[in-house]
């Protein structure tokens, strides 16, 4: 990989936070709970897994820890302080950046004017956002498709100006939603092999949602998985693949057939 | 990089200034060879270009269609209309206005200036209340916003002289000083294009959500831009009184808030080139139109379409280009000349060209 990008500019304020956490969790919508008391912790340079069943509750999670979801108990902490009465915006402001599922690219703005937005979101000027929005594409081996417009862009590379979007100035931390999703196995190698290399260049504690298992066990530092709202299991991707009730709860056969695969990769 | 500052100022400036004098080039082609009615009819549709150039400021950029426009053109005229109508007849007619306004008559360039503030102060104030809805729910209530003026200037007699004419404004604009407006609508629209709060706001129309997650305040750069627009429509306002001589309110009401929108969306909602096409496009047709009511002489025949028809067809002509041709006429792109495509893709066209046809 090339040079690693700028992370600091005169104006922007670099977050000192340490932790991220989630504090006793619930969310509910309506009588519906979508996730329940849930605890969980991110750390500067560590990977932490976030797996689950579909409708687990992972991005309702993930939209509470980037302030698009308000906690309906229990509460956010960022550095230790509370975030209550965040928005979205002053989550991003403070260092906390995400992908989404889908994408979500801009899609009438060129690629490089897709990462530009977050600088000139953290109060850069264009030219500078412009500077080193193709510092992180080069990163991400992007450079030569700066001038297409988004939306015509293949999957695999929508994927990779998301994370170029959110590793704008270093965030202190970073969640993906299933950054994975439909890619085949040597793109998701490459994929993998950005994520470990993403705590160790920008010094960011990073949460990874996704359902390819060998990713996730390749990756992943600790892991937390959930199932119906709630946390059935939190422990090393060793641990985890041990974990008799995540293979039953969540994996089923299926799963386990992944996961020795998995174990035969390591 | 080969793909300096200056190259990229370059290819981001020269179809600006192909615009500019292609506007330019008509306007003198129809006041120098025209005869005075075709230079009235061009001076007016310059003074249009501005108000399009001014929407197409928030609506290309933000995705929200205001309805509320022409409301800021009103409230610039009539400011205009205080500030240089003849003095005798503001004391006898308009007894409601404050004295510096009533006893003295302000030149152009003040007029232009007050009107255009007076217009941005007030969609600053009304921009940060509705800004906050959602897109079509602020749609709806800047329409709310120009049923508001109109009834408000329609029924302060004392200040508007109510539903009748204010007259004897100096009517100092023609086609010449109304160009010189339009060229400078257009260069402030590309400009705030082009400029980071452009950029963020056009960020948030193709995906608010995201736009949020990269630190993005949607309310701040959307007010940001429904400021400057209603500023340049307020522009349009002020040289339109000073066009015609006269304002009264419903010059700004329905009629004129349909036909603009019709320029930008036939012409293409989301982009600075889109708005002026769309003007003189829309102008010609309803020109046209316009020869074809008065009566065309067939031998001893005079063929002539029924009173009202003009707008039939524009209204038909609309339906078709957003069944169509959903972007308008320029596809909501801008003007790109030949020859100065993007030097960087130029630089690496058999990798990506290759890349993206093995993916597709």
């Amino acid at each position: 990989m090339t040079r690693r990008p700028t992370m600091t500019a005169t104006g922007v304020e670099q977050s000192q936070a340490a932790s991220l956490a989630a504090q006793g969790v619930s969310v509910r919508f309506g009588g519906l709970t979508a996730i329940g008391d849930v605890t969980l912790g991110l750390e500067r340079e560590k990977i932490l897994g976030l797996i689950g069943p579909n409708g687990a509750g992972k991005t309702t999670l993930v939209n509470c820890l980037t302030g698009f979801q308000r906690p309906t108990e229990g509460s956010i902490l960022l550095g230790g302080q509370d975030t209550a009465g965040w928005s979205a915006e002053r989550f991003r402001h403070q260092g906390v950046a995400r992908t989404f599922q889908a994408g979500r690219l801009f899609k009438d703005l060129t690629v490089v004017e897709n990462v530009e937005v977050t600088g000139t979101g953290m109060g850069l000027g264009r030219r500078q956002a412009h500077h080193l929005a193709m510092e992180l594409l080069a990163w991400l081996g992007m450079a030569d498709k700066a001038d297409i417009v988004a939306g015509t862009l293949p999957y695999t590379d929508e994927r990779r100006v998301g994370i170029a979007r959110a590793l704008f100035l270093g965030p202190a931390f970073l969640l993906l939603d299933e950054p994975a999703a439909g890619m085949a196995d040597a793109e998701c190698d490459e994929l993998s092999q950005i994520v470990l290399d993403i705590p160790k260049t920008f010094t960011c504690g990073v949460l990874l949602i996704e359902h390819n298992m060998r990713m996730v066990m390749g990756t992943c530092d600790f892991i937390h998985v959930l199932d119906s709202g709630r946390t059935i299991a939190e422990g090393t991707p060793a641990e985890i693949q041990r974990n008799k009730k995540v293979l039953a709860a969540y994996l089923g056969g299926e799963g386990e057939k992944q996961l020795e695969m998995a174990e035969g990769h390591h | 990089m080969t793909d300096t500052a200056q190259r990229r100022f370059l290819r981001a400036a020269l179809p600006v200034l192909a615009l500019l004098l292609g506007v330019t080039a008509i306007t003198a082609l129809v006041a120098l060879l025209g005869n005075d009615e075709m230079a009235l009819t061009v001076t007016e549709a310059l003074v249009r270009l501005i108000v399009v150039v001014g929407l197409s400021v928030f609506i290309g950029n933000s995705g929200v269609v205001s309805f509320g426009h022409i409301g800021f053109m009103c409230i610039a005229a009539y400011a205009a209309a205080w500030a240089t109508c003849n003095p005798m007849w503001k004391q006898l007619m308009l007894t409601g206005l404050p004295v510096f306004l009533q006893q003295a008559q302000y030149p152009f360039w003040v007029a232009v200036a007050g009107g255009a503030v007076l217009a941005a102060a007030v969609a600053l104030v009304f921009g940060a209340v509705i800004l906050r809805l959602s897109g079509i729910a602020a749609s709806i209530a800047t329409f709310a916003f120009l049923a508001i003026v109109n009834n408000v200037y329609s029924n302060w007699d004392s200040v508007t002289a109510g539903v009748s004419s204010i007259i004897g404004i100096p009517t100092v604009v023609g086609p010449w000083t109304a160009l010189a407006f339009a060229l400078g609508a257009i260069v402030l629209a590309f400009w705030f294009k082009g400029s980071r709060f452009g950029l963020m706001l056009r960020a948030t129309r193709d995906d608010p959500v995201a736009s949020r997650a990269s630190g993005v305040s949607i309310v701040r750069v959307r007010l940001a831009a429904f400021v400057l627009s209603a500023f340049i429509v307020g522009i349009g306002g002020t040289l339109y009184v000073q066009f015609l001589g006269v304002a009264t309110v419903d010059m700004f009401y329905l009629q004129l808030t349909f036909i603009t929108l019709a320029m930008l969306i036939i012409g293409g909602m989301g982009s600075v080139t889109g708005a002026i096409v769309g003007v003189f496009a829309v102008t010609v047709f309803v020109e046209f139109f316009r020869f074809l009511e008065s009566g065309v002489p067939m031998g001893d025949l005079v063929l002539a379409l029924p009173e009202g028809s003009q707008e039939i067809a524009l209204g038909i002509g609309m339906a078709l280009i957003l069944i169509f041709r959903p972007k308008g006429l320029t596809g909501s792109r801008e003007l790109k000349l030949p020859g100065l495509g993007s030097s960087r893709r130029a630089m690496a066209p058999a990798l990506t060209t290759t890349e993206a046809a093995a993916r597709s």
